[in-house]
């Protein structure tokens, strides 16, 4: 491709519908406001909203082009302000692609492109609507760029067909799909609750008064049943909201390994497929929330220095959603070669167990504020916040019990946390820790314990793990090993 | 406490001890606009109060402080790692691995800059660390070092 190309003209429609979910609320403000306006406030209400709404997604869809050269992706974009946007292929971080069903029979789909620079906000690349062959080649250029060719050979020209087989991606080495029972198991554990539950009491919020007006004289009869009845038919609701969300979002989740890179693939309406490089993986976590301890079932992450997993759990990339205990680590080893392939024993960085009473105290100051403020505050019934102090003493015992850590090999930490219901164990190679630090006061220094905190990068932030109330010299073991380079 | 650590410079305390007045000023202005505003908004008087405690306590505090600040700051340059110390009721040590750091930041405000010491920022991918105060030939040599290694070593980590 030597010239520079324009998306699909479907590329308009996604412009266009991504304006209407940006925007939609003005119309609503125009047909709320019709009755009010004169003729002439009309016509100037229903130009600025075809300007704003049709027209300038147009624009924005003849100003976006794309090229693929020899050693770059060059994209052009930008209506007043031009931007042209020069990526090397070597410093791809993620490639994503996105398919939304009705993109399907075009053959097209939503190419996003990221590196690793400090930048926030939206993805470095964009381009709605492009041929499927796009993503292929650029995944050549790519896999050229990591194997340069001896000078006198000639740069490499890929084909612009699409090898169905392997999708551009090398020989595949490991394919993992997830199993329908186990990935139930995770949608019913899932704690996506929260937030639906947050969106259905704020629809609850929005509704007319006098509708609620109405509900509450009609509930004064049977007040008591209807509540308790509402509340929960509106937890099965959200409950079921939840269930159905990870079901669709984690649709026939395909992990698979290349020689150089890991590629997942989920979703049912819109097909997700992100390939990112092995060797620009930061760290390696599995996580459980409480019930899924359980359970024995375990989720992995990867973190990457990009950003393009930001609708994942804590925008770290899920590479396997949903595995039984037992299986983690023969089933994550042969992806991830320097995980080990078997369960790792954590027992040098633990909690002491005369310090295991400290992190119990510790959430108790956290907690006593509120619960006082409360109990002062709302009479009677706010003392049912003192509910929260033996919740907060049993998350300490939680934290305790699970905090853990351990030089695996000369060149590997793997460190242990349980923040909030959650046990979540990291895997670090040593080239990936950005730094590291220890933290005492002075009342530590005579029960022998410290803080440590290893700082790995992940998204465009740092990730702090920390390990709290361990035995100083152990810790001190891990600070002297991180020098000893 | 090792002995291969450095202190910062010993100009540093003056400029702690110039910033403890310059808190002391601020904090009076503050209270005194408070005084106004109780005057002629009639706000409460509490208000004005609470500011002129703080005015004492806070400045003092900064200043009584300074000898164990200075005592307890330390920082230690060597080819392959930075290390800086600090704190002595809640002390903290960080080792930054010179391979890691992405970029050097020197910031001097108009009083580093008088006593002719500056600020150095290390950062790396994932965090940054500050050494409150250094001389400028050390501050420059600690930046040369730095992007040397990061020549050497242009493999990309992130």
């Amino acid at each position: 491709m030597t010239q520079p190309k324009h998306t699909h003209p479907l590329g308009y429609v996604q412009h266009t519908a991504k304006q209407l979910k940006d925007y939609w609320f003005l119309i609503l403000l125009a047909v709320w406001q019709w009755d009010h306006l004169t003729t002439t406030w009309r016509v100037v209400a229903v130009l600025a909203m075809v300007t704003w709404l049709l027209i300038w997604p147009l624009l924005k869809w003849l100003t976006l082009t794309y090229q693929l050269t020899a050693t770059a992706i060059v994209v052009n974009s930008g209506i007043f302000v031009r931007h042209h946007r020069h990526i090397p292929y070597s410093r791809l971080q993620t490639v994503q692609r996105k398919q939304w069903f009705y993109l399907r029979p075009f053959h097209l789909e939503t190419l996003q492109i990221e590196t690793a620079s400090h930048q926030d906000g939206e993805p470095e690349v964009q381009l709605p609507a492009v041929p499927l062959t796009v993503a292929d080649t650029l995944e050549r250029y790519r896999r050229a760029s990591y194997h340069p060719l001896s000078p006198d050979a000639p740069a490499p020209q890929p084909a612009t067909t699409t090898p169905a087989s392997n999708n551009g991606l090398g020989a595949v080495q490991q394919r993992y799909v997830t199993n329908r029972h186990t990935l139930l198991l995770f949608a019913l554990t899932s704690t996506g609750i929260i937030p639906l539950l947050l969106v259905l009491l704020a629809i609850y919020g929005k509704l007319p008064h006098k509708w609620v007006d109405l509900l509450v004289a009609d509930a004064q009869h049977f007040a008591l049943p209807l509540l308790i009845g509402g509340a929960v038919a509106l937890l099965i609701i959200a409950w079921l909201g939840a269930l159905i969300w990870v079901l669709i979002r984690y649709y026939r989740f395909t992990l698979t390994r290349t020689p150089d890179q890991l590629q997942i693939a989920k979703g049912l309406f819109q097909r997700n497929t992100i390939t990112a490089p092995l060797n620009r993986v930061q760290a390696v976590r599995t996580k459980q929330n409480i019930l899924r301890q359980w359970l024995h079932l375990q989720t992995v992450q990867v973190l990457l220095a990009s950003k393009a997993a930001t609708d994942d759990d804590d925008h770290d990339l899920v590479i396997l959603p949903a595995i039984a205990q037992q299986q983690l680590y023969s089933t994550l080893h042969p992806f991830i070669d320097w995980v080990p392939g078997v369960v790792p024993q954590l027992e040098h960085l633990i909690v002491p167990q005369h310090a295991r009473w400290l992190l119990s105290r510790n959430a108790v100051l956290v907690v006593a504020l509120p619960v006082v403020l409360l109990g002062w505050l709302v009479r009677p019934w706010g003392w049912l916040g003192l509910l929260l102090i033996p919740f907060a003493i049993l998350q300490g015992q939680f934290a305790a019990h699970n905090t853990g850590g351990s030089l695996l090999t000369h060149q590997l930490l793997v460190l242990q946390t349980g923040h909030f219901w959650t046990r979540e164990t990291f895997f670090v190679p040593r080239e990936q820790i950005q730094s590291l630090q220890l933290n005492w006061s002075v009342w530590m220094v005579k029960r022998q314990l410290a803080h440590l905190t290893v700082n790995v990068r992940h998204g465009n932030h740092n990730q702090a793990i920390e390990l709290r109330y361990i035995s100083a010299k152990q810790a001190q073991n891990i600070y002297d090993w991180y020098q000893g380079q | 406490m090792q002995t291969t650590t450095q202190s910062l410079p010993p100009r540093i305390k003056r400029i702690w001890g110039y910033s403890a007045l310059g808190s002391f000023l601020a904090l009076l202005v503050i209270t005194g606009l408070l005084w106004l505003a109780h005057t002629y908004w009639h706000w409460t008087v509490w208000l004005a109060v609470f500011g002129g405690i703080l005015t004492v306590i806070e400045p003092t505090i900064e200043a009584a402080l300074i000898p164990y600040r200075y005592r307890f700051s330390r920082y230690q340059i060597t080819s392959l790692a930075v290390e800086i110390q600090s704190g002595w009721l809640f002390k903290k040590r960080v080792a930054i691995p010179i391979a890691r750091v992405q970029n050097v930041t020197l910031n001097a405000g108009p009083l580093l800059q008088w006593q002719h010491l500056t600020q150095v920022t290390v950062a790396t991918a994932a965090t940054s660390h500050t050494i409150e105060g250094l001389e400028l030939d050390v501050a420059a040599q600690l930046r040369e070092q730095i992007m040397r290694l990061a020549q050497e070593a242009r493999h990309d980590p992130a």
